[in-house]
C-alpha cells in the first residue's frame, strides 16, 4: 500500500483538482463582465476629434405657441411645455423634448408611441405617418389613436406629433390627450410645428446653459441638472451617493440590519423594452424569462401623480447569492417623457418584504420631471 | 482488512468496488499514461492547451485530422483524481480500522486527500497574473498574459473613467453583450482568438471589412490558429458593433494589437473601446522605484534580479518600501509577487502576481504525508529493533 501512495505522489499534482468538476459549472468567473471606477491614469484627451465636434453640433430650435395654450415651465428633460385645455375640462399635454443622439430610428420612436396607445407595432415608414417640410428641412408628421378607450373617463386616447431630426439630435413634438381634444387642438398643433425655425451657426450648447428653454438635454446617463426628483422619503430611508445611473439612490432597512437597495434610473427610449427588462431582472433573481402575455398577466399598475407605473414584484424560489439568501425585485417601469425609468427595490427577502408598502408610498411621491 | 460482515450485501457491493486495490492500480496506470502522453503532446499544443486537455479535463478526446467528430480515448486529470478521491476515501470507509497500529497511513492518507482537494480548490480560485512596472511608473493592476479583455470606458468624468469590462470568455461566444450602465448594446459580431492584422494599403485584395468605424475598414484581420508556443501571446481581434436605442452607431474593429483606444460619443457622453489584456485592479498601488540585474564581476552571468517597489494602499494606511527578488517575493493581501522578468534594457520588471487561496494546502498535505511516513517507518524500525534485541 505504502508503495502506491509513493507512486501517486509523484503526479497527485498534475492530474487532481478532481472533483473540481462538481463545482465548475457555479465558480467559472471568466466570462462575467465587471464594471468598475477608476482614476484617469493619463492626461485624458477629453476633447472629441473635430469630425465628432461637428456631427454634435445642433442648431438652436425656436418655435411659436399657438394662442390659447397655457405655458407651463419647462423642466427637466423638457425644452418646451404646454397645456391645451377643452371645454369640458379635459387636458392636453404637449411636450418639445430633444435627445443628443443622431437621429434616425424613426420607426422604433413611431412604434413607442404606437406602444403607448397600445398600438401594433409597424414596420414600414409609411404606415407611421407622413413628412412635412419645416424649416427647410422634413419633419416626420404623425396621427395616432388608440383602438381602445384608454382615458381615465372612458374615451379613446390620441397622440399627434412630429419627429424633426438635426445634426446630432433629434427632436421630439407631441401633443397627448383625449381623442376629441387632441382631434380639436390638431390644426392649433400643426401650426405650432409650422413655427419651428432654426438658428443657424449658433454656438452649440452645453448642458450647463441650463437657463435657456432651447439647451440640448443633459445625458440621460447623469443626474438631470436643475430638475430634481421630487419625492417623500419613507420613514428609515437613507439617500445614498448618487452614480452615474442613478438619478436617486437609497437604502431601505430591514428587519435584520440587512437593508434594501432602492435606485431610480431613466434611460433613452424604450431601453429595450419593458420584457427584456423585466427578464433580465428575473434572471437576477434566477426566474425563467416570460412572454409578454404572462408579463400582462403577471404586472400590477400602479397609478398615481399623473403616471402609470408597471410594477414587477420577482422573489427567487430558492436561497441565491453568497451568502445564501432568498433575494427579491420590486420594480416600477414607467414611459414618460421619452424616457424609461426604472424604480428598482432589490435585496433579501426579508429586507424587501417589510418595505414593500414603503416603495409604494415612495412611488406615490414621486415626481417624474 | 476487515469488514463490517453485519451491513447487506448489496450495500457494500458497489462500495467494495469503490474502495478495491485494483481500481486504484488501474488507476495509477492511467495516471502515468496521462503525463506521458501529455509530455509528448506539449511538442505541438503546448503546456497551456495541453494543461487544460489533459489534465484538467474528465476525457482526452482525439479525432483524425480534418475529421468534424471526436471520440473519447483516455479519462482525463479531473475523472482520474476523482476516482481517486473516491477510491481512497472508500477504503478507508470499508477496509482500514483505527488503530494505533495504522496511525501512520491515516495520516499519510489524510495527507495525500488534503492534497488532492488542495489542487481542486487551486484549479477553481488560483490565477495568475502579471505585473509589467516601469522604473517611476505606479500601476494598480496585474495583466492576464493570455486572455483579452474588451474595455468599454466612459471617459466623461474629468476624474474617473468607468470600464465595463468584457472578458474573452463573452466575446468569443459571440452575439449580443447588454450592461445595465451602458445605454447601448454591443454586438460582437466576430471574435478572432488569434489574428493576423495588415494594413489594407499592403493586401488591397483582401475581402472588404465588416467594421465601418475606427481605424478597422483601414485594416485587414485574418484569422489564423493559436499559438502553442510559451513564448508567444495571441493576438486576438473582434468586431464589434455598438447599438444605440435608435441605431447602430457603426461596427469597430478591436484588437490587442493596437493601442489605442477608440473613441465614439453617444447621448452626450464619450466612451473609448479598446482590446487590452484582462486586467485585475487591485485596492493598493505598485511603484517601481528600480529595478536591479546583477552580473557576477567581469560576466555576463546574471547573479540576481531584484525589483525595489513602494507599496501604497490608501486603505490599510500601508506606505512602505519592498524589495523583490528572485526567492523573496512580497506577500500582500493574499497576493504574492514573484520576481519573473525583465525588459526595457532593464528598466522595466515583470513581476507574476499570484492570488491562491489554497496556498497553504499543499505544505500542510506535504507535512502530513511526511509525518505519516515518520510514524509509519519508525513504528516498523522500533519493532523490528525490539525483536533483533530480544
Amino acid at each position: 500500500m505504502n508503495l502506491a501512495i509513493f507512486d501517486r505522489l509523484f503526479f497527485v499534482r498534475q492530474i487532481s483538482g478532481a472533483a473540481a468538476l462538481l463545482f465548475l459549472a457555479g465558480c467559472n468567473d471568466d466570462s462575467k463582465i465587471t464594471v468598475y471606477r477608476i482614476p484617469k491614469e493619463t492626461q485624458p484627451a477629453t476633447t472629441p476629434p473635430p469630425a465628432m465636434m461637428d456631427a454634435d453640433s445642433a442648431p438652436a430650435v425656436h418655435w411659436t405657441a399657438p394662442a390659447g395654450w397655457e405655458e407651463r415651465p419647462a423642466t427637466g428633460f423638457r425644452k418646451g411645455s404646454f397645456l391645451a385645455r377643452g371645454a369640458d375640462g379635459t387636458q392636453a399635454d404637449i411636450s418639445v423634448i430633444s435627445f443628443p443622439e443622431h437621429a434616425g430610428g424613426l420607426l422604433a420612436n413611431v412604434n413607442r408611441w404606437r406602444d403607448q396607445l397600445k398600438l401594433a407595432p409597424v414596420t414600414r415608414e409609411a404606415e407611421a405617418g407622413k413628412p412635412m417640410p419645416v424649416a427647410g428641412r422634413e419633419m416626420f408628421f404623425i396621427d395616432l389613436v388608440s383602438a381602445q378607450p384608454l382615458q381615465p373617463d372612458g374615451s379613446k386616447s390620441r397622440i399627434v406629433g412630429g419627429i424633426f431630426p438635426l445634426n446630432g439630435e433629434t427632436w421630439f413634438f407631441k401633443m397627448t390627450g383625449p381623442d376629441q381634444l387632441v382631434e380639436a387642438q390638431r390644426d392649433a398643433f400643426q401650426q405650432f410645428l409650422a413655427s419651428v425655425h432654426l438658428a443657424e451657426g449658433a454656438p452649440p450648447m452645453t448642458a450647463d446653459s441650463g437657463a435657456s428653454t432651447n439647451a440640448p438635454t443633459p445625458p440621460p446617463i447623469e443626474p438631470a441638472r436643475g430638475a430634481p426628483l421630487k419625492y417623500t422619503l419613507p420613514p428609515g430611508w437613507r439617500e445614498k451617493p448618487l452614480t452615474s445611473m442613478r438619478l436617486a439612490s437609497f437604502s431601505a432597512p430591514g428587519p435584520d440590519g440587512k437593508s434594501a437597495d432602492v435606485s431610480v434610473v431613466a434611460l433613452p427610449g424604450m431601453a429595450g423594452g419593458d420584457l427584456a427588462n423585466v427578464n433580465r431582472w428575473r434572471d437576477q433573481v434566477k426566474l425563467g424569462p416570460i412572454d409578454e402575455n404572462a408579463l400582462q398577466q403577471e404586472a400590477k399598475h400602479l397609478k398615481a401623480n399623473g403616471h402609470d407605473y408597471l410594477v414587477v414584484d420577482l422573489a427567487s424560489a430558492a436561497p441565491i447569492g453568497e451568502p445564501p439568501a432568498k433575494q427579491r425585485i420590486i420594480a416600477a417601469i414607467l414611459d414618460e417623457n421619452e424616457r424609461s425609468w426604472f424604480i428598482k427595490m432589490t435585496g433579501q427577502e426579508a429586507a424587501v418584504a417589510a418595505q414593500k408598502n414603503a416603495f409604494a408610498d415612495f412611488l406615490r411621491s414621486l415626481n417624474i420631471p | 482488512m476487515s469488514t463490517t460482515a453485519s451491513a447487506p450485501n448489496e450495500f457494500l457491493r458497489p462500495l467494495r468496488f469503490l474502495a478495491s486495490l485494483r481500481l486504484t492500480v488501474v488507476c495509477l496506470g492511467f495516471g502515468m499514461l496521462l503525463i506521458f502522453l501529455g509530455t509528448l503532446a506539449q511538442v505541438h499544443l503546448g503546456i497551456h492547451s495541453v494543461q487544460a486537455q489533459y489534465f484538467q479535463s474528465l476525457l482526452i478526446f482525439w479525432s483524425p485530422p480534418g475529421a468534424g467528430w471526436k471520440i473519447p480515448i483516455l479519462p482525463g486529470g479531473y475523472l482520474l483524481g476523482t476516482i481517486l478521491l473516491v477510491n481512497l476515501i472508500a477504503a478507508h470507509a470499508t477496509r482500514f480500522e483505527v488503530s494505533r497500529r495504522k496511525i501512520g497511513i491515516f495520516l499519510l492518507h489524510l495527507g495525500v486527500i488534503l492534497l488532492l482537494i488542495g489542487q481542486l480548490l487551486t484549479g477553481l480560485y488560483a490565477r495568475e497574473t502579471q505585473m509589467r512596472i516601469d522604473e517611476g511608473q505606479t500601476l494598480g493592476y496585474s495583466e492576464a498574459p493570455r486572455e483579452v479583455e474588451l474595455a468599454v470606458i466612459d471617459v466623461s468624468d474629468p476624474k474617473f473613467d468607468q470600464v465595463v469590462s468584457i472578458p474573452e470568455g463573452a466575446l468569443a461566444r459571440q452575439g449580443t453583450i447588454q450592461n445595465p450602465t451602458l445605454p447601448f448594446t454591443l454586438n460582437v459580431r466576430r471574435f478572432l482568438p488569434n489574428a493576423h492584422l495588415a494594413m489594407r494599403t499592403q493586401e488591397p485584395q483582401a475581402a472588404p471589412s465588416m467594421a465601418t468605424a475606427g481605424f478597422g475598414a483601414r485594416v485587414v484581420a485574418r484569422e489564423i490558429p493559436r499559438t502553442v508556443k510559451d513564448d508567444e501571446r495571441d493576438l486576438s481581434a473582434a468586431f464589434v458593433e455598438i447599438n444605440g436605442v435608435q441605431r447602430s452607431l457603426g461596427t469597430w474593429l478591436v484588437s490587442n494589437a493596437i493601442g489605442d483606444p477608440q473613441p465614439f460619443r453617444i447621448d452626450g457622453h464619450t466612451y473609448e473601446l479598446i482590446m487590452r489584456q484582462r486586467r485585475f485592479y487591485k485596492p493598493f498601488v505598485l511603484t517601481l522605484q528600480h529595478f536591479a540585474h546583477d552580473r557576477y564581476a567581469g560576466t555576463d552571468i546574471p547573479k540576481n534580479f531584484s525589483s525595489r517597489v513602494r507599496l501604497l494602499d490608501f486603505e490599510r494606511g500601508e506606505n512602505r518600501e519592498v524589495l523583490i527578488s528572485m526567492n523573496d517575493p512580497l506577500r500582500y493581501r493574499g497576493f504574492t509577487f514573484y520576481q519573473a522578468g525583465f525588459d526595457n534594457n532593464d528598466k522595466t520588471t515583470i513581476l507574476q502576481v499570484v492570488k491562491n487561496p489554497a496556498m497553504l494546502l499543499p505544505y500542510i498535505a506535504c507535512a502530513l504525508v511526511g509525518l505519516g511516513l515518520l510514524v509509519q517507518f519508525s513504528m516498523h524500525l522500533f519493532g523490528f529493533a525490539k525483536k533483533r534485541s530480544r
